[in-house]
């Protein structure tokens, strides 16, 4: 997946942006910006790339109303930014643009979540990634455990290799929140399959119980929604060592859209699908007969519960069988439950019961 | 035996008074410590405003409290005002007697009505503390102020004076103060704040007197002061005479007792209103009266038979006698002007809708209803809105539950004016606040508390339409300030956004900074009317400008028209457009061609106005695009006007009654000739 990381396509792309309001005022009209539509109506599987992409709907932002105006202005403020920050060599946070926006006079930012979008924004009509604008995430990336080798280059310039199971400690490698080829190296593994989970304490649990080295298997805590940091470096370790991926998350809705958004592209970020989603990984657990057949200690579904699986229901990354068949069966036993009702069993279950027994029908152990 | 008798009676008086205060003390506003302090200042405040209107003085009143024993809850309680004083043989009867007074036998609006008003306050004083009141009072012309101490002899009903000299009343600055009445006096009463307290209570009054200069010492001696407004005094009220409607058997009786009329016809249209020389003689043929019965001779049942045929239950073959209504210049309404400077100068807002409805009659009682409605920021969006109730200029404070004026606001369905209501019931949530004034000769009260208006249907109705229509003044001002803010947004993003995304991404582009004439005419695509009224802080002028951009790609023509206060006052100045009157209130200009891209600038000054007398000016238009921020002119307001001049010029009517408010509606007014009308109103353009 070659990404464009070319500073004169960036602001060349970037120009383009600026061109379509300039040309339009030449013209006498209103200036606009045309973006896809960011909704799950406008997400379509692409074949060739093997995951979920943006459609063809488009919207155009014109500036007939202030709002719209003003998210003009502050996308050509951000293209002038990115421009000085490609040509001096910088890079700054969304946060740290966001406050700098405060010397914008009117295109200055009326909350961080506007500042996000119109980034996201940006990324979309250009084809860029927010790495070639030079701006990064406030969200922190993921914690890695197992016999897995990178060459990270450090702040002195300097590359370094970590063993994220020799060279840790208990809280295993922190991912730092670039981890394209220029700052990340995969250098070499021992391991047969990544597992990826939602919860820390679970995390925990199989660090703790030595599952890493006994199931020969590199562990990466999710925190809930991975950044896109996590599902790049679970993409590129799927990719470029060819290693299996399995999620294992809570058994109820929102998980199940963490797992789409790592297997098939998440809806905000489908313009860069094809570098984020690993169509590969499979769904470990909880799933809906888990809930059943392990007889787990589980809540009720609450409004917004059911409200998100018939929202799920109607998504085309869910449309398959196997996902119908799980979220209707959700809705009818109306229960959701957590991965750490395992323990209700003790607490090697998981590792001892559960997890092998997963992975036996999977092929993995 | 004589004398036994009279000192039984003189006994029984004596029981009587202390114990006619103890068991009364909650009639009389003394029932609670809290509320005897207000009582009190509330005597001494309406003693000094009466005095003060009757000598047509403009007052200065100055009312302190100071806490003397705070483990015994005594207070000190200081008033003074700039009044005529009390002459020296009157102070006794004043402070020391029960019911004096002339009020009481006056038909009139006068704020004390029935109460024991400041004798009540020496008796309090009295029996809490012992002490005696102090009253410091000077006349205009002598050179000399008097100085007493007023005490209660319970016994006899009668005032004790003790230490009285004259002396010099100097001010605080050492000068001589020329006349007014300064009293001092000790009571066992609690000093509280919030909506039942002396402060809400003189707030309130500076209200409904804008013509009252009122400073106030709390106990912790902060300084509060409520300047005066206005120098106009209340309108002097006469007093009229009893109307047969309103008159109850008893009153007849002593008045046909007193009179010294022969005849009753006379005594008929002499003492009352609304009594013609027709209608006295058909009263007495109702009542199966000679018109010569002397009224002193006549039974108990003679009387009962004239009020009947006062009441309409006796008719002369079935027909009611026709009596004319009372006259009602007895009454002094606060009026529109002064009830929004009085609002405006103690909460401090944007909108405000008065309305004065003309007088009416009930049951022979001249009365007339004022309302008042502020609203805007300043004040709790998410709490009942504030109910400020009077009667007679005196603030009621107490039982707003049980008041009819809190009853016809809480009838009103205000949420269709923009403000919340649950259910469309009962006081309304908003930023804002409602006055309600009743100004009336007979004020009911439910009780001898004088604090809540009991029901009547007449008073009910009038205030409720006096509701409606500052309702509708109300939503049309919201429904105004959301165009004008769309329209603010609207030029906002041409004047500012829109030249600032031009020159980035000409400057990112390096290329020439465009023009931006098509595109604005593209996004506003409407012709948009602006207007400014704002108070020239210089010159004691409002100036008014009103500006006309034409956004569309054609050119227009209009008439513009706007509304100013006319008839408070008010005179157009500094109007380099000319224009023309159009009709009283309405002044109109022609716009002749307006080029796509351009704009007209009206600029024009008012003079006779007062800092937030006008704050806002409605402009209309005639033409055939509609424009953003003014109303089009309506066909049937104009038939309206037409209608009311033509009125105007066949009769010489001078005071024709008005019951439009202000802001919004076409007075019958002087029209300069007809031409001018077509030219406006007539032909299109």
């Amino acid at each position: 997946m070659a990404r464009v990381n070319d500073p004169e396509l960036t602001k060349a792309r970037l120009h383009l942006v600026v061109e379509e309001m300039y040309d339009r005022i030449v013209k006498g009209e209103p200036p606009t910006m045309t973006l896809p539509v960011r909704t799950k109506n406008n997400i379509g599987f692409d074949k060739k790339l093997g995951v979920y992409k943006y459609g063809k709907k488009r919207s155009t932002r014109d500036a007939t109303s202030l709002g719209s105006a003003k998210n003009l202005l502050r996308a050509l403020h951000v293209v002038e930014f990115i421009e000085e920050m490609i040509e001096a060599g910088k890079s700054s946070t969304l946060r740290e643009m966001y406050y700098i926006s405060e010397g914008w006079g009117l295109g200055k930012f009326g909350g961080q979540n506007e500042s996000n979008n119109l980034a996201e924004d940006l990324e979309v009509v250009t084809s860029c990634l927010r790495e070639d604008f030079k701006l990064r995430p406030e969200e922190d990336g993921a914690r890695m455990i197992g016999n897995v080798t990178l060459n990270e280059l450090n702040r002195r310039g300097q590359w370094m290799t970590i063993n994220a199971r020799d060279d840790v400690g208990d809280s295993g490698y922190g991912l730092p929140y670039n981890v394209e080829i220029e700052k990340i190296q995969l250098k070499e593994h021992d391991v047969k399959f990544l597992m990826a989970i939602e919860t820390g304490g679970m995390f925990d649990r199989l660090v703790e119980n030595g599952f890493d080295e006994e199931y020969d298997c590199g562990l990466i805590h999710l925190k809930g929604q991975p950044a896109r940091s996590t599902r790049r470096i679970i993409k590129r370790m799927n990719e470029e060592w060819d290693l299996p991926v399995v999620v294992f998350l809570d058994g109820d809705p929102w998980s199940f859209r963490i797992f789409a958004s790592i297997a098939y592209g998440a809806i905000k970020t489908a313009h860069i699908s094809e570098y984020l989603a690993t169509p590969s990984a499979s769904y470990l657990g909880i799933t809906s007969d888990d809930i059943l057949a392990y007889d787990l200690p589980s809540d009720d579904l609450s409004k917004k519960d059911i409200e998100a699986l018939n929202a799920e229901l109607t998504d085309p990354r869910f449309a398959d069988g196997w996902w119908q068949d799980q979220i209707n069966m959700m809705l009818e036993i109306g229960k959701k439950a957590e991965q750490q009702s395992l323990a209700k069993y003790g607490l090697d279950f998981v590792t001892d019961t559960y997890l092998p027994e997963k992975l036996e029908e999977m092929g993995l152990a | 035996m004589a004398g036994i008798a009279d000192k039984m009676a003189s006994n029984q008086k004596q029981i009587a008074i202390s114990e006619f205060f103890e068991k009364n003390k909650h009639f009389l506003g003394f029932d609670s410590l809290p509320r005897s302090i207000i009582t009190a200042v509330k005597e001494a405040v309406d003693n000094s405003l009466d005095a003060c209107e009757e000598a047509r003085i403009l007052p200065e009143i100055i009312v302190k409290i100071t806490k003397i024993d705070v483990k015994k809850d005594i207070l000190e309680l200081q008033t003074e005002d700039n009044g005529p004083g009390i002459p020296q043989k009157s102070i006794e009867k004043v402070f020391g007697q029960l019911l004096f007074g002339s009020r009481f036998h006056a038909i009139r609006q006068s704020r004390g009505q029935q109460g024991i008003g400041i004798t009540g306050v020496v008796m309090y004083s009295q029996l809490t503390t012992g002490k005696p009141t102090h009253v410091l009072s000077k006349i205009s012309g002598e050179p000399t102020a008097v100085s007493v101490n007023i005490g209660l002899d319970t016994r006899k009903n009668k005032a004790v004076k003790s230490e009285q000299t004259r002396i010099i009343w100097e001010r605080e600055d050492m000068s001589l103060k020329e006349h007014g009445v300064r009293v001092t006096t000790r009571m066992k009463a609690k000093y509280q704040r919030g909506r039942q307290s002396v402060f809400q209570y003189l707030r309130m009054t500076s209200i409904v007197n804008p013509h009252a200069e009122i400073t106030f010492v709390d106990p912790d001696g902060e300084r509060f002061h409520w300047p005066r407004v206005t120098e106009r005094l209340p309108t002097k009220v006469d007093a009229i005479k009893p109307h047969p409607h309103g008159i109850e058997l008893g009153q007849l009786q002593r008045m046909c007792r007193e009179t010294s009329d022969s005849r009753i016809s006379v005594f008929l249209r002499q003492n009352f209103s609304g009594v013609s020389m027709r209608a006295a003689k058909e009263l007495c043929e109702a009542a199966e009266l000679s018109v010569s019965t002397k009224p002193k001779s006549m039974k108990p049942d003679d009387v009962r038979a004239l009020l009947e045929a006062f009441q309409g239950e006796r008719t002369i073959g079935g027909k009611v006698i026709k009596l004319l209504s009372p006259p009602t210049n007895c009454l002094s309404p606060i009026e529109e002007m002064l009830i929004k400077k009085g609002l405006s100068k103690t909460i401090d807002s944007k909108f405000i809708a008065t309305m004065t409805r003309a007088p009416t009659v009930s049951h022979g009682n001249p009365f007339q209803v004022e309302v008042g409605l502020i609203f805007g920021e300043g004040m709790s969006a998410d709490k009942h809105v504030e109910v400020l109730r009077f009667a007679n200029r005196v603030p009621l404070m107490y039982q707003q539950g049980g008041c009819l004026l809190t009853k016809a606001i809480e009838s009103v369905d205000w949420r269709q004016y923009g403000l919340e209501q649950a259910g469309g019931k009962g006081v309304p949530k908003g930023p804002a606040a409602v006055l309600v004034h009743l100004a009336s000769t007979n004020v009911q009260f439910t009780s001898e508390a004088k604090e809540a208006l009991s029901d009547n249907e007449f008073v009910f109705e009038e205030t409720r339409k006096a509701m409606l229509e500052m309702g509708r003044g109300l939503r049309k001002h919201l429904e105004k300030k959301k165009k004008m803010a769309k329209t603010r947004e609207k030029f906002e993003l041409i004047n500012d956004i829109l030249p600032a995304i031009a020159a980035k991404s000409a400057a990112i582009l390096e290329r020439p900074v465009p023009d931006l004439a098509g595109s604005i005419t593209k996004i506003m695509s409407a012709v948009i009317c602006n207007e400014t009224t704002i108070w020239n802080k210089e010159t004691k002028q409002t100036d008014v400008s009103v500006t006309l951009f034409n956004y569309t790609t054609r050119a227009r023509s209009y008439s513009l028209l706007v509304n100013w206060p006319e008839k408070s006052g008010a005179d157009i100045v500094e109007n380099e457009r000319g224009g023309r009157k159009e009709a009283t209130g309405i002044w109109g200009w022609k716009i002749e061609t307006l080029e796509p891209g351009e704009q007209a600038v009206l600029e024009y000054s008012l003079s006779g106005l007062e800092k937030g007398d006008w704050t806002e000016t409605e402009v209309f238009f005639r033409g055939s695009q509609d424009v953003i921020g003014a109303t089009k002119l309506d066909e049937k307001m104009l038939v309206e006007i037409r209608r009311q001049e033509e009125v105007l010029t066949q009769s010489e009517e001078t005071n024709v009654e008005s019951e439009t408010d202000s802001e919004s509606s076409f007075e019958p007014g002087v029209v300069e000739g007809d031409s001018a009308q077509t030219t406006l109103f007539g032909g299109d353009v």
